[in-house]
């Protein structure tokens, strides 16, 4: 006897109840006591239990349990991810392309091409002798102490991610711009990304791709880290100033002037912006998708954890502040000089 | 500033309606019954921009819109290259309705028909101030190469040499709004809009680009259409005058007309307290006779200022003069008639001073 035999009973629905459960549903660990202990439970209105799906269960086993849920979803993955891989594979294999070539290239050119090639980078996007100054030294200082091959591939990893979520997300960013229900649609789609946990969806990623694969991490940086820039871009052409565009549509600028000649120049500040937090996201993942294999300073951070190996875990760790701080201000050199060039 | 009813029509504003609202069509009818702005805010929740206008702009002339702040006048001119539409009537230029347009036949016009300068100046702050003098070649599918000799030109004309690869920012405002002026006149567009073109600059500087837009005029002969909330520089600057409140045009006309006879207690608040002398023409006040007087102190042209007729005449009240055209004599005028003339017209009390205060 159930706390809820009387909806079902109230509904008439005892035969279909007695018809299609017993065997299908295990019995709940209350149930077996009860039936062991051989008597009957009662249940003050203090213990009400809700009306959730196991509680039904045990008033009438042809309702469905909650793990029945769970398990449906479960199957239903399994059964569409073939299909979806069948897509999704060849579409993503640039990707593993990418990661592959970008990791090669970096652990099989010499220190002394790829680090001058480094700090030349930052030189033309600074153009600061402070910051390239501390740039070699934080450089130079990781290779000293052996970390110069992991850190390398971070960076390799960040950059070839980073490179892509600015690819897809400036053009979505500005899709989202120029329509109010694009927007709509897809700020759920935004605001989901950045709030589930990236461990959430690490796990259908396993289940569509080989953990071998780069692509498997590479995705999950960068639905991790393509948000901010989405979200600024279309923040940016959306602030930019009304009469300016007013004047572009006065002289009869077609909407492709409009946009690559006004609003993505005037935008570009924030786009900056969009693109510094993309760089800083991808960096906190890079370090959970060394759980699915990406190589790098988090494999060591990992390394730390599984073995306890305290000093291994805090150097690692630290390479990865020192290398979040180059990019950071890399990022925001380039920042300021768009800004000085067109301010308001 | 001369008047001359020869000069044909080059945009014609036809029975033009605009209402915002979600629903300006039904809104529409109560307007045409005769819904005031006020009670269409109140019952139908939509806005009265504009109330039935017609108006016709003359080629090579300056038409000033003038009105308080509210009253519909940079939503008319909004309404000229339709960077908003309408939602009834037709605004012709050349006699082709813009309103018909489609998108690419729009485009043209905005790109070789009219030019506009704006309030806030709306430069392009990333482009230097030769790349926004030559925007409308640029967005006409020019090489920097091949309008930059244009865009020279102009600037120069304008008054600005040196400031070619500064970025807007750098400029004073004055200055920016010569740029303005100078890609404007860049576009080589025979209308040219002007939304409160100067109202941002301080009365010294807006004293010196009214001059300056008086010059170019003399020489260029734009159709002009000019915004404007300032009585003294639309009288300074019209050739024809429209005057708005809330959405409808009040009076309409040649400058000097509306003073002598405003017919609205509206417009008598406005002009109240403007410096007839300086505003008022000969022409306007004379006796039309080609009879010689009995005794005249001097010739006078008939568009002298009333102001500069009294500094003349030393403040003798007995005098009178002869009033030239071209060399021909098209009336008198009295000292008597002109310090007439210069009664002003008492604000009405119950005109909006008389609210404000």
């Amino acid at each position: 006897m159930a706390t809820y035999d009387f909806v079902f009973s109230a509904l008439g629905l005892e035969e279909w109840c007695d018809a299609n459960g017993g065997d299908a549903a295990p019995m709940s660990m209350d149930a077996l006591v009860a039936q062991s202990s051989g008597e009957e439970q009662t249940t003050s209105i203090w213990e009400l239990p809700f009306p959730s799906m196991d509680a039904l269960n045990e008033a009438c086993p042809a309702f469905p349990q909650s793990r029945a849920l769970t398990l449906g979803l479960e199957n239903g993955f399994l059964n569409v991810k073939d299909s979806i891989s069948v897509v999704l594979d060849p579409i993503t294999q640039p990707l593993s392309w990418m990661l592959d070539g970008a990791l090669y290239g970096v652990l099989n050119t010499p220190w002394w091409i790829v680090i001058p090639l480094i700090l030349l980078i930052v030189w033309l996007v600074s153009r600061s002798w402070q910051l390239l100054t501390f740039v070699a030294l934080s450089v130079g200082g990781l290779a000293f102490i052996d970390y110069y091959d992991y850190a390398m591939q971070t960076l390799a990893i960040i950059m070839v991610c980073a490179f892509l979520c600015v690819l897809l997300g400036v053009p979505i960013g500005i899709a989202m711009s120029r329509s109010d229900k694009m927007r709509a649609g897809t700020i759920p789609i935004l605001d989901m990304l950045q709030t589930l946990p990236p461990f959430v969806y690490l796990i259908p990623l396993i289940f569509l791709f080989s953990v071998t694969e780069p692509k498997l991490y590479g995705i999950a940086i960068i639905l991790y880290a393509i948000v901010p820039v989405i979200r600024l871009t279309d923040l940016g052409i959306r602030m930019v100033d009304e009469t300016v565009i007013e004047a572009a549509d006065a002289f009869g600028m077609t909407d492709r002037q409009k946009l690559f000649g006004v609003q993505v120049p005037l935008a570009l500040p924030n786009i900056m912006a969009g693109v510094n937090q993309t760089i800083m996201m991808s960096l906190a993942m890079v370090v959970i998708a060394s759980l699915v294999s990406a190589p790098g300073l988090g494999v060591l951070v990992l390394r730390g954890i599984n073995n306890l190996e305290l000093g291994v875990g805090l150097v690692s760790g630290l390479g990865i502040v020192i290398l979040a701080v180059i990019l950071d201000r890399v990022t925001k050199a380039a920042l300021n000089r768009i800004n000085a060039a067109q301010k308001g | 500033m001369t008047d001359t009813p020869e000069n044909k029509t080059k945009i014609a504003i036809r029975d033009l309606y605009k209402i915002f609202g979600d629903y300006p069509e039904s809104a529409l009818a109560a307007v045409r019954e005769g819904t005031s702005k006020d009670e269409l805010l109140e019952k139908h929740g939509h806005v009265l921009g504009l109330n039935n206008i017609n108006v016709d702009v003359k080629e090579g002339e300056i038409t000033v819109m003038m009105g308080l702040s509210g009253s519909g006048k940079s939503t008319l001119i909004r309404h000229l290259n339709r960077l908003i539409d309408p939602t009834a009537g037709t605004v012709e230029l050349d006699g082709t309705n813009i309103v018909d347009l489609g998108e690419d036949e729009l485009r043209r016009v905005r790109r070789e028909e009219m030019s506009m300068v704006f309030q806030n100046f709306a430069l392009l702050p990333h482009r230097t101030v030769l790349e926004n003098a030559g925007m409308a070649l640029d967005v006409r599918g020019q090489k920097k190469d091949d309008f930059e000799a244009e865009a020279r030109k102009w600037l120069e004309r304008v008054g600005l040499q040196g400031v070619e690869d500064h970025f807007p920012h750098q400029l004073s405002g004055g200055m920016q709004q010569r740029v303005g002026i100078a890609r404007a006149l860049c576009s080589n567009a025979p209308v040219m809009l002007m939304d409160e073109a100067f109202s941002a600059l301080d009365p010294l500087i807006r004293t010196d680009m009214q001059d300056l837009l008086l010059e170019l005029q003399d020489e260029l002969r734009k159709t002009v259409v000019f915004i404007s909330h300032d009585l003294d520089e639309a009288l300074k600057l019209a050739d024809h005058l429209v005057i708005l409140k809330d959405g409808y045009v009040v009076q309409q006309g040649e400058p000097q007309e509306i003073l002598m006879t405003p017919n609205d207690p509206y417009i008598v608040d406005f002009i109240s307290d403007i410096n007839r002398a300086r505003v008022l023409r000969v022409r306007s006040v004379m006796t039309k006779t080609e009879e010689a007087p009995e005794e005249a102190a001097g010739e006078v042209d008939h568009d002298a200022t009333l102001e500069s007729l009294i500094s003349r005449s030393k403040g003798e009240t007995g005098l009178t003069y002869i009033v030239i055209r071209d060399g021909k004599q098209v009336g008198v005028i009295t000292m008597a008639e002109l310090f007439k003339a210069l009664v002003p017209i008492e604000a009405s009390e119950d005109g909006i001073r008389a609210n404000a205060a």
